[in-house]
């Protein structure tokens, strides 16, 4: 019973969402306990909440992403399919008393388990010598790959822009950005020097209309060299335009100037 | 131009220069509700398995089975998970462990208490929340049923309902909004709430019953 006096709709909600103190919850799970009505409108709020995830942006899946998982669920489903091959304990014939086989029954269970545990350890090491290999490439390219991040950013790297001869040397940037990731190199030069506690902001402007996306706020060198390499960017959205504003020196979650520089890209989708 | 990464992904170069735009910063603030209008398309004529039907293949551990489901539900998933935790990286772990989750105990959901689709979000969702919040992985709700009143397998019928929620969290006053997306998208209390909002606590509940009362509205139109 609860006397007539049930949980307020938004109490149910943030119940529901799992955003209360330990007391509050408890008190609340146990007046649901006791309360058809509290329940239902709970599950009503449930479903309504659900809608707020359901009318979020959409991405689809990183086919990476994918990829790996359906990678993890072939190892699996292999490991499960090795433990059910090993051959189990077969029922034996029909005993002449309850005790006189029992011994007999645990040696071929242990002999028969350990023929099935042979089989497994085979398997195991043919699959630790594969996933060996795959780890030794990875690392390979991951070498690789850091080698190329550390010359995009390290600052002894020689840096030139190449113009046509006797053209005035202005500010320049560089993006390349692979929409489907979410990845993103930028390399400016010749970029201006800015004021004390202010820096440059990279936007990626989405094609799709949606608001600016902050790709990396930087400072550059006394050459005025910079660069942006892999800021974390949501995939899945494609570019119709690049640009730069200044902002603050922590950098903003929306440009609060107009561009200095922007540009449109000339290849991809 | 289109051009073929090697890897199989396009990419885009530009070059940025000084100069004016064609107005790249012309555009509303991102929120939820200025997300790109999408249209699903669905080819009616392809035969389609019911959710219970691969989840019973599932529990048999048929491999194909699981991959339509993550092909079915992947997207929505991990879209919830990255508009939480806002990064790609941390939305495809999340991704991967809903999965596995769904792989491994297929029994953990139970479709008396609603659907597959509305489960995964709740599921997804909940844990993202706790990811975001460093907290210990909260009391799951599926004690209880999930009244979800459309069927999130049937693209046509997830495009509408989203429609339906974009269209009333345009019209939502921004407080109202606001307030929804801190305590749904970032797990905000309601106490939290109010000290980030600088409001009192009861105008804070007046907001969210609003809210929902015009979410139950719209869903129920």
């Amino acid at each position: 019973m609860n006397g007539g006096i049930h949980i307020a709709l938004e109490d149910l909600a943030f119940y529901a969402m799992g955003n209360l103190r330990d007391e509050e919850r408890t008190r609340i799970h146990a007046h649901l306990q006791s309360c058809s009505e509290c329940r239902e409108e709970l599950s009503a709020i449930s479903g309504d909440l659900t809608a707020l995830a359901v009318s979020v942006e959409q991405h689809p899946v990183p086919p990476a992403a994918r990829q790996r998982f359906l990678d993890s669920l072939g190892t699996e489903v292999q490991a499960e399919s090795v433990s059910e091959t090993a051959p189990g304990v077969t029922p034996f014939p029909k005993p002449a008393s309850r005790t006189a086989w029992l011994p007999w029954t645990i040696a071929a269970a242990l002999g028969i388990g350990a023929a099935g545990l042979g089989v497994k350890v085979n398997t195991l090491r043919e699959q630790l010598h594969n996933q060996s290999q795959l780890v030794a490439r990875a690392q390979e390219e991951s070498v690789r790959s850091q080698r190329v991040v550390n010359l995009l950013k390290s600052p002894g790297a020689q840096r030139a822009t190449l113009t046509a001869a006797k053209t005035p040397v202005e500010p320049t940037g560089h993006a390349i950005y692979l929409a489907d990731r979410g990845e993103l190199i930028f390399q400016g030069n010749n970029l201006k020097r800015l004021p004390q506690g202010k820096a440059y902001e990279l936007w990626v402007i989405p094609a799709n209309g949606t608001a600016p996306l902050p790709a990396g706020v930087f400072v550059p060198d006394q050459s005025g060299d910079a660069s942006v390499v892999m800021p974390p960017l949501p995939p899945g959205i494609a570019a119709k335009a690049f640009a730069i504003t200044i902002e603050r020196a922590e950098g903003s979650a929306a440009p609060s100037s107009t561009p200095v520089m922007s540009g449109v890209p000339t290849q991809g989708d | 131009m289109e051009k073929s990464h090697p890897t199989g992904w396009k990419h885009q170069k530009v070059s940025l220069m000084t100069g004016s735009p064609d107005n790249p910063m012309g555009l509303p603030p991102r929120s939820m509700s200025d997300a790109p209008q999408r249209q699903h398309i669905r080819d009616e004529s392809e035969p389609k398995e019911s959710d219970d039907s691969l989840l019973q293949r599932v529990s048999e551990r048929d491999q194909s089975a699981m991959t339509k489901l993550f092909d079915r539900y992947g997207g929505m998933v991990y879209s919830v998970a990255l508009r939480v935790l806002r990064d790609a990286g941390s939305a495809e772990d999340l991704l991967q462990e809903v999965f596995f989750q769904l792989w491994r105990n297929p029994t953990s959901f139970v479709s008396s208490r609603g659907s597959l689709g509305a489960w995964l979000l709740v599921v997804a969702r909940n844990r993202a929340i706790d990811i975001l919040r460093r907290r210990r992985p909260m009391e799951s709700v599926d004690d209880y049923p999930l009244s979800s009143r459309e069927n999130l397998a049937s693209e046509v019928e997830r495009g509408a309902m989203m429609q339906k929620v974009r269209s009333v969290l345009t019209v939502l006053p921004p407080e109202q909004r606001n307030v929804v997306e801190l305590a749904y998208f970032e797990g905000l209390s309601q106490t939290e709430i109010a000290d980030r909002t600088g409001d009192p606590l009861g105008t804070v509940k007046t907001r969210i019953r609003l809210a929902l009362m015009s979410l139950r509205k719209a869903l129920q139109a």
